[in-house]
């Protein structure tokens, strides 16, 4: 990479060099069966150089350095205005985000870990296909620029899922359960979700009643995640805050939803592969509040967006290697309320508890608007879960949900281990089938 | 082929003795250029160079994919023993004739002839249009093009080179009245032809004025009701509400949805036609072989509303014991190839659209997407346009909505199919982690009478 040095120091003012190594294994079961192992290795590079406080971006998976500096000079001429500048190396955290060894266990252990946690499936719903895999992967990001930042950051990451069909006549129930970590997957774990994956094929196999309209609506701690707090978190970005887009635009500090709402972005949970040290610029990364007792307090952002919006960046620039970095969330948490989980249905009559969505995120995000499908939802009957409702829709607005809560429960979960969040029952929402 | 890539592959592929394998090589080259807000945000190329290896043993596979072509022949043997823990039955793969060919991308106008320059200033002039208008508080624009060249070779025998080039470009404009946004899009694209993307000025501001009317249009309260589709909404929904079914893969080890997809099986009324073909020509899903290095063809996948075909890899072919359509694609060599669709097509019916439109008392009329989602027998997707009809007339704008359904109700609630043909080629469908895969959809416009709706 000496030579990329020589010919941004000669043609630029100030420059990065992002570099990207890793390596992928999958071991993945379909229908009950061993289907593929597959490896892969991939590596590049991405350069943003700064003259005359104009950007240019380019990246390359060749190594093709002499097409590389002809096309980076092309762009060059079309560069973006820019104000930021790149960072010099300041202290970031020690949060445990690698672990070497997990990446060398025998594909054996893996194959034969898999093979009992479908049998256990098998043995008490033996008409299920079951798929389920392990993902590994290990990287080394190498970032440096001109003002003598040079940082060698090593990720690892292991996931596991597991998923069942059962058909019954022209009904097709598919449940699915998922985690990961920096290391390896404690067989403890592993197991409960097996066993809370039979647990839901039981319940699930019964088809209750349509819910009727403007009945109790509570979310699970993936169902919130989906429903809500995606559309949400749209606009607390920066991307959306810098353009004015977000209609939390200039309003810090102002309530704007329940006093029992705190909501942060937590980037030094040990062990969780989205926790990061340092964001995709070199920033060291913090504990950002997002919402504070219902309060909006503060978005998510990069140096760029930051530097629009007149804010300072938060640590939080994600990057891919083909793309500009931009503001990215890395743990979420929800602050937990009073009552259990299990207590806040015994108290509903009829309702239905939503876990998994079909469609959400496909329409106006930026207004908090949501609408989908219930894939995954089951009906509540006199405090209890009688069974699966079925072509049911919800809609509603992510902002008018949180705005006015019923309960939040004291239980936590982790939602693909980079979410933790309580069950969450709400009013505001509309149900049509 | 450039004779670097040749040595590569004759030493990869004279690793072991392995049942099957077959190395991919690809090269690509994409400009991309971005606009969000009242700005151009980024423009970027990117070069990439890869391949990967695939064998076969023991009724399954071991994949190996890496930027490293020169390290292919250890890569190979490292599939070959990935390949070796399987323990399934083994199945015979489907072998065609094999063919050395070098095939040339379509084009018809060159975007590589056309300077980054007048790229740029063309679409500068469509942000300009959409920042004229009042009420709107920006735009967003994502314009790509990407050559890419993927060579394809086996232990059969197969030498396949295969060239593309592929422009997209979507165009959206948000409008606020202070207090919420809103925003009006589209999306098209096509194999080797930069003109799409040219002369769209009424296009560009007809899209800001949509954005601005929905200020003012009410939210549709959810409920089923009858729902008339543009072509271009009507090729989502046949994509989603039935494309993702008709792939082999979800079925050839599945016995209960064999027996539910068992050709010959009604799904539809008598006037319903589907079809799916990458050798449909000169579409952003078309292709002369799929990389496998099976030929691509198209296949009749309902004929008067009976099921009568499916998609096929070599793989689910050869399981099922039905012919290969050439169906196993990768979006690129760093992902094996899976079974997806291509071109997706209902055929022309007998109706009119104004037929159609006149025989509704009351329903919603939608046009153009936001997006769409299959699992299993469910699915949904998104209008980018709704408009209300009352009496055979079309009405006021509505807001976008989300419609919903079920695979063994929706296709026999379609009661109307025009006879006014059109495809999109702005779509990209995602399976498997694999996203987006050029494609196209198409249909005429149609009438569903019972669907699930809710505000999108």
């Amino acid at each position: 990479m000496d030579k990329i040095d020589n010919f941004l120091n000669k043609n630029f003012d100030e420059y990065e060099i992002y570099q990207e190594k890793s390596e992928y294994k999958s071991i993945s079961f379909e229908s009950n069966n061993l289907k593929e192992i597959s490896v892969k290795q991939s590596q590049g590079f991405a350069v943003r150089a700064k003259k005359d406080s104009k950007i240019t971006f380019s990246s390359s998976s060749n190594y093709d350095l002499k097409k590389f500096q002809s096309h980076f000079l092309e762009l060059s001429n079309y560069s973006i205005d820019t104000k930021i500048n790149f960072p010099s190396k300041s202290k970031g955290a020690n949060t445990n985000i690698f672990n070497k060894e997990d990446f060398n266990i025998s594909n054996n252990y893996f194959i034969d870990k898999l093979k009992k946690e479908i049998d256990s499936i098998l043995k008490k719903f033996p008409n299920a296909l079951c798929d389920a895999g392990f993902n590994l992967a290990i990287g080394e990001i190498n970032l440096t620029n001109s003002n003598n930042l040079s940082l060698n950051i090593d990720e690892s990451l292991v996931s596991f899922f597991i998923s069942a069909q059962i058909i019954n006549g022209n009904d097709m129930l598919n449940i699915y359960k998922y985690d990961t970590s920096v290391s390896n997957i404690t067989e403890e774990k592993i197991s409960s979700m097996t066993e809370s994956l039979k647990e839901d094929l039981s319940i699930a196999q019964k088809i209750s009643s349509t819910p009727k309209k403007g009945c109790p609506v509570v979310f699970t701690p993936h169902g919130l995640y989906q429903t809500i707090l995606s559309p949400l978190l749209v606009s607390f970005s920066g991307t959306n805050l810098s353009k004015k887009l977000s209609s939390l635009c200039d309003r810090e500090g102002e309530k704007i939803f329940d006093k029992n709402i705190t909501l942060y972005d937590d980037p030094h949970i040990d062990l969780s592969p989205s926790s990061r040290n340092y964001d995709g610029e070199g920033i060291p990364t913090k504990k950002n509040v997002l919402i504070q007792d219902g309060k909006f307090i503060n978005g998510i952002y990069d140096l760029k967006t930051a530097n629009e919006s007149g804010k300072d960046t938060t640590g939080s620039a994600g990057r891919s290697l083909h793309s500009n970095p931009s503001p990215s969330t890395s743990n979420i948490v929800m602050q937990n309320g009073e009552n259990d989980f299990l207590k806040i249905i015994k108290n509903i009559d009829e309702g239905i508890l939503v876990d998994h969505l079909l469609g959400a995120g496909q329409g106006n995000e930026l207004s908090g608007d949501f609408s989908a499908n219930i894939s995954l939802g089951y009906k509540i009957e006199k405090g209890k879960i009688v069974g699966r409702v079925k072509n049911t829709m919800i809609s509603g607005n992510a902002f008018k949900a949180l705005s006015e809560i019923e309960e939040i429960s004291s239980n936590t979960e982790s939602v693909y281990r980079s979410l933790f969040l309580p069950f969450l029952q709400t009013n505001n929402i509309e149900i049509s089938s | 082929m450039n004779t670097k890539f040749k040595n590569i592959i004759s030493e990869t592929l004279k690793q072991s003795k392995s049942n099957y394998k077959e190395i991919r090589i690809e090269e690509s080259l994409s400009t991309r250029i971005n606009y969000n807000g009242d700005k151009r945000e980024n423009i970027s190329i990117n070069s990439q160079l890869g391949g990967s290896v695939r064998s076969m043993a023991n009724g399954g596979w071991g994949f190996s994919s890496f930027n490293d072509i020169n390290k292919a022949p250890e890569k190979m043997k490292e599939s070959i023993e990935l390949a070796k823990y399987n323990t399934n039955p083994s199945f015979e793969i489907y072998k065609n004739n094999p063919v050395k060919v070098e095939i040339k991308p379509v084009i018809k106008k060159d975007p590589r002839s056309i300077k980054l320059k007048d790229k740029i200033n063309l679409l500068d002039h469509y942000k300009d249009i959409i920042l004229s208008q009042s009420s709107i508080k920006g735009c967003e624009i994502v314009y790509g093009d990407t050559e890419r060249k993927v060579i394809f070779s086996d232990s059969e025998g197969n030498e396949i080179e295969q060239n593309f080039i592929h422009v997209i470009l979507r165009i959206a404009a948000n409008s606020s009245d202070g207090n919420e946004l809103l925003q009006s899009g589209f999306s098209i694209g096509s194999l080797g032809d930069f003109s799409i993307v040219e002369n769209l000025d009424k296009d560009v501001l007809g899209c800001a004025k949509k954005a601005q009317n929905l200020i003012k249009a009410p939210k549709v309260s959810g409920k089923e009701t009858t729902v008339i589709l543009d072509q271009i909404l009507a090729g989502v929904f046949v994509h989603e509400a039935f494309g993702h079914l008709s792939e082999a893969d979800n079925v050839d080890e599945n016995d209960r949805l064999k027996e539910i997809l068992k050709l010959g099986t009604k799904f539809g009324n008598d006037d319903l036609n589907i079809t799916d073909g990458g050798k449909i020509p000169e579409l952003r899903g078309s292709y002369d072989y799929d990389d496998e290095g099976t030929p691509s063809t198209k296949t009749p996948l309902i004929r008067e509303g009976v099921l009568v075909g499916r998609l096929h890899s070599k793989e689910t072919a050869s399981k099922m014991s039905e012919k290969v359509t050439g169906n196993a694609r990768a979006i690129s060599f760093a992902y094996p190839p899976i079974v997806r669709m291509t071109n997706t097509i209902i055929e022309n019916g007998k109706s009119t659209k104004e037929d159609i439109i006149k025989d509704t008392k009351d329903g919603l009329y939608v046009k153009n997407w936001y997006g769409g989602m299959t699992e299993h027998e469910m699915f949904t997707f998104s209008s980018a346009e709704t408009y209300r009809i009352k009496n055979g007339e079309i009405k006021e704008t509505l807001r976008p909505v989300k419609l919903s359904g079920n695979l063994f109700t929706t296709l026999k609630n379609i009661d109307g199919i025009a006879n006014d043909l059109e495809i999109n080629q702005g779509g990209g469908c995602g399976k498997g982690g694999q996203m987006p895969l050029p494609v196209s959809n198409g249909s005429p416009h149609i009438r569903i009478n019972k669907c699930l709706v809710s505000s999108g």
